[in-house]
């Protein structure tokens, strides 16, 4: 096919990757700034090989040229790391040149194969994808990275990778595929579990932009996750709660509420969701959200409250806190939110639950299923 | 995130520049560097779904870095305001700047270069901004021209790839755009070409039509012109060449940068005399009103702490939660009761509400005083004039949104963001406050206060016939039809800006006629015995007898509502007279509400198949 677009890689093109590689080292030494200039146009230049411009289409051969030059240099890692010391400009080109580097299939690949370069670092460099998380300890690459991170995202090898990165145990970084063990359990100190930082103590940009990436990797690929969840149950829920949901920031509050009550309501979390309503103290927190002073938090908390009250098979716990409140929630719900006079699910739920609570028995009673025992809880 | 609080003390807020679709905008001084910039606050706690789009807005903006478009600084959290600051543009819009008159041809020269500018950035960026309009031309002082508000702004990540979101301002909309068919960065093309004719003629092409039905207008009709002897032949070839229906052939920024009409364009600051011109418009007019000055709101300083009310094994006392407006509803309700007895209860019930929480015990029940449903919240007309969504975005349903409340200046159109009207706020209050506690029902209407039945009317026009014309547009696929409604809509809001009052006596006899024919009330009727008396005014021509029965007999003018047969029968007599109670068009039978809790229900027992 190559004598259809008829150029050959220019040599500039091959060389792209070494070039940039040279002057990224050199970053930090005497001369960072006039490095940095010609790190600038060197990425410059490489972005226009791989998009084109509206008026040239780029060539396949020089976007291959420029991918596998990319991969033997070990561009991609070392652009992750620096992307927050790059200028204002280098960043957007490095957040285009990773997205079209990682979308890139030679023309000869079967268009549902996993792309040349993804493949390469999901299989080989992981840390590629680490680094990119990492990218949320600097305001500066926090939206490069997490853009680069969100389309990365749609393989659930790449989404396993970030999940089960655990430093920890058997030596640095985080292993291939390969070396997952999803039963094992997480010490808390892989990549994901910085996430919780991120968000509840970055800057509004930061904060924002990991809560996309977060709530993408929790909603994307459902059975990975819920095997996550299940074997992860106290770790994650501990931090979910006491850092996500009990956040001083209102859009880190209200939208981790909305995601809690998402993952909860999804099918595939069938598990996890009885093992959450099953505590007490799970619904303590969420009542107390009902009774939060702004309106879209009560809201929020409404939309996870609802699946403690209508589970059937509530635990003694859930059930004694329901019932010694049973008169203030009856009182409290047919007055909750009323001027959502038009959102008539709404309207429907919250009669729903006041007929749930209304007709508990007077005295707990023993539930006649007990929640599905998760993954590898010991019980 | 303790510090992002500490940001917005860094800047001295100054007076209001303007409110748009989500927010207001302020002057305002950097502390630090004396600079003078621009902050938007956005209320989170207004919109439901928005946060993740306004980050959208703000990710767009933080990465454009052009002389041409606003500069982006800043933006955090301030409880549940967000503060996006900005470049600060003294000169004003070109919407502004229009006031005094038209502008010449050589100042639109330039702005049109500096525009495209602006646009061919955006562009070579992947970005589409999808709202270019004079109001969104910003002007330094010094006679910059900045693209502004990207509010709906889109960034692609492949510079091929299209977009097919309704959103933009209809006026101004390629028609592409209206169509859904899919389009890129050559919409905001046709845009700049449309601005360049509402920056010559005062007005964009078909202003005198209605924002909706211009909508249907754009895609049939031929591209506008400019036309008369005044302009050149250059300015006419260059609208010429924008406003091309077929995007594929409409020029692009950079192509149009090499237009005859833009490469003679003068230098900026030839732009401060249209400043200066503003200046002395004003001058010479009376200064319109005292600027409004930036107040801090109690609940964005720091969240009121209310002790909480549910019992687990700690002790607090508690309260009922929502309780900001307790005032303003017992106002209401003091009113449209009919007997003594009646707000004197809900009253007693807050007393008791307050007294009684005392701390418990974790095992020991709580004692009983607590009557349910003694106290019933009238939601205040205030909270219902605001929209509230469902949790489905009702983007789809009612692409019309926005319009009729515009009328012919359009604003544009944002997905999942509805502006409410606060105006029809004001005269409530101030109706509510003026009205006798005695006031008789008996009375016809039109003696009592005319303008309750003018805030009905808008009422009626807000709440029922706008978003029912929306859905049933939305929902109407044949042309002809479409436009037959949108007429329709058109003559209707037409008669709400004239005559609310009309307005509201024709639903009302509407709904009546519809009462009175058994086999229509049947079928629309909300629940059983959907009110005889339904509406708070009796009319004159009911028979009085009818009327005392419903004074004295609350189960008659009970309606709607599910709960309404849980509600002690005082609250259904308020409930009765709220204003508008009747015609919202938001009752659903009990049918319906059981189909869809047996909706609800299966989808439970589906995730619980034990059950």
């Amino acid at each position: 096919m190559s004598f259809l677009f008829g150029r050959r890689p220019r040599a500039s093109t091959v060389d792209l990757p070494k070039q940039a590689k040279e002057l990224m080292v050199k970053l930090d030494g005497p001369v960072g700034t006039t490095k940095a200039e010609e790190l600038a146009k060197t990425l410059s230049q490489m972005k226009l090989v791989l998009q084109g411009t509206q008026e040239i289409e780029s060539s396949p051969e020089q976007v291959y040229a420029l991918v596998t030059g990319l991969i033997q240099e070990d561009l991609l890692y070392l652009l992750a790391v620096n992307l927050w010391r790059l200028p204002f400009e280098s960043r957007k080109d490095a957040q285009v040149i990773f997205s079209y580097v990682l979308r890139f299939r030679p023309h000869t690949a079967s268009p549902k194969s996993e792309p040349l370069a993804l493949s390469y670092v999901i299989n080989n460099r992981p840390e590629v994808l680490v680094e990119l998380c990492n990218g949320y300890d600097h305001k500066e690459s926090a939206t490069p990275a997490g853009t680069v991170l969100r389309e990365v995202l749609k393989s659930d090898t790449a989404a396993a990778i970030l999940l089960y990165d655990d430093p920890s145990d058997a030596g640095p970084g985080p292993k291939g595929i390969s070396g997952i063990n999803p039963e094992l359990k997480q010490s808390g100190n892989g990549v994901f579990w910085k996430f919780f930082k991120w968000i509840d103590q970055g800057s509004f940009e930061v904060s924002a932009d990991a809560f996309t990436t977060f709530r993408e990797l929790l909603t994307r690929h459902k059975q990975l996750v819920a095997q996550y969840l299940s074997t992860n149950f106290d770790l994650f829920f501990d931090k979910y709660n006491n850092i996500l949901v009990k956040s001083e920031s209102y859009v880190t509050k209200r939208q981790s509420i909305k995601l809690l009550g998402e993952i909860l309501l999804d099918r595939a979390n069938y598990t996890v969701m009885t093992a959450y309503v099953d505590r007490g103290e799970h619904l303590k927190i969420c009542m107390n959200l009902l009774r939060d002073e702004r309106k879209m938090v009560q809201y929020e908390g409404f939309h996870v409250f609802k699946v403690f009250v209508a589970n059937p098979h509530k635990s003694i716990a859930v059930q004694k806190i329901l019932l010694i409140n049973r008169e203030r929630l009856l009182t409290f719900l047919k007055h909750f939110l009323e001027d959502r006079t038009e959102d008539e699910q709404f309207i429907d739920e919250r009669e729903f639950l006041i007929k749930q609570i209304k007709n508990m028995p007077p005295a707990p009673v023993e539930p006649t299923q007990k929640p599905a025992l998760l993954g590898s809880q010991s019980r | 995130m303790a510090s992002e609080g500490a940001m917005a003390n860094q800047y001295s807020v100054l007076e209001e520049l303007g409110s748009g679709s989500f927010g207001t905008v302020y002057k305002a001084i950097d502390r630090a560097t004396g600079e003078v910039v621009a902050i938007k606050h956005i209320d989170l706690e207004s919109s439901e779904d928005d946060i993740l789009e306004i980050q959208q807005e703000i990710s767009v903006l933080s990465t454009c870095a052009s002389p041409f478009v606003t500069q982006y600084k800043a933006s955090f959290l301030r409880g549940h305001k967000l503060w996006i600051v900005m470049e600060y543009l003294g000169g004003g819009s070109c919407l502004d700047l229009l006031k005094p008159g038209v502008f010449n041809e050589a100042h639109i020269a330039i702005i049109c270069r500096e525009l495209l500018l602006g646009l061919e950035y955006l562009h070579q960026e992947g970005k589409i901004h999808r709202d270019v309009k004079a109001a969104n031309v910003l002007l330094s002082s010094t006679g910059k021209v900045k693209l502004a508000d990207f509010g709906v702004a889109a960034q692609l990540t492949n510079i091929k790839s299209q977009r097919n979101t309704f959103v933009g301002t209809p006026f101004w909309m390629a028609p592409e755009v209206i169509q859904q068919e899919g389009y890129d960065y050559k919409a905001d093309i046709w845009s700049l070409g449309i601005t360049a004719m509402e920056l010559a003629n005062g007005e964009p092409p078909n202003a005198a039509i209605h924002p909706m039905k211009v909508l249907f207008h754009i895609p049939k009709q031929p591209a506008p012109r400019l036309e008369g002897s005044k302009f050149s032949k250059d300015f006419k070839d260059f609208i010429a060449q924008c406003l091309i229906k077929d995007s594929d052939r409409r020029a692009s920024a950079k192509e149009l940068l090499k237009h005859r009409f833009v490469r003679s364009a003068g230098k900026v600051e030839a732009l401060q005399e249209l400043i200066e011109r503003k200046q002395e418009w004003e001058g010479g007019r009376t200064r319109p009103s005292h600027p409004r000055f930036y107040e801090e709101t109690l609940d964005t300083l720091s969240p009121k702490t209310e002790p909480d009310g549910w019992v687990f094994d700690t002790v607090k006392a508690a309260t009922i939660a929502p309780r900001k407006s307790t005032t303003k509803r017992r106002k209401l309700s003091v009113i449209h009761a009919n007997g003594q007895d009646v707000h004197a209860g809900p009253e007693e019930a807050m007393k008791r509400l307050d007294l009684k929480d005392s701390p418990l015990e974790y095992s020991s029940s709580p004692p009983l005083t607590v009557k349910k449903s003694t106290m019933r919240k009238q939601p205040s007309i205030m909270e219902l004039a605001s929209p509230t969504k469902t949790r489905q975005p009702s983007v789809q349903k009612k692409p019309l949104q926005p319009d009729l409340t515009f009328g012919n200046t359009g604003s544009t159109v944002r997905l999942f963001r509805r502006v409410s009207d606060n105006s029809t706020l004001a005269q409530v209050d101030s109706d509510v406050s003026s009205t006798s506690i005695t006031r008789d029902e008996n009375r016809p209407p039109m003696s009592e206060t005319v303008s309750k039945e003018a805030v009905l009317g808008r009422r009626v026009f807000n709440k029922v016939v706008d978003p029912a014309f929306q859905e049933i547009h939305a929902q109407t696929g044949n042309q002809a039809k479409r436009e037959a409604l949108s007429r329709l809509a058109d003559a209707w809001s037409a008669l709400d800006a004239i005559d609310p009052e009309g307005e509201y006596q024709l639903i009302k006899a509407m709904i009546e006629k519809v009462q009175g024919d058994s086999k229509l009330s049947a079928l629309l009727s909300p629940a059983k015995a959907s009110s005889r008396d339904g509406t708070p005014q009796a009319s004159p021509q009911k028979s009085p007898t009818k009327l005392v029965l419903a004074q004295n007999n609350p189960h008659l003018k009970s309606h709607r509502r599910r709960q309404s047969s849980m509600l002690p029968e005082a609250e259904k007599e308020r409930l009765s007279n709220l204003p508008g109670q009747a015609v919202t068009g938001m009752e659903h039978t009990k049918q319906l509400a059981d189909v869809l809790y047996g909706r609800w229900a299966d989808g439970l027992r589906n995730r619980w198949p034990a059950v």
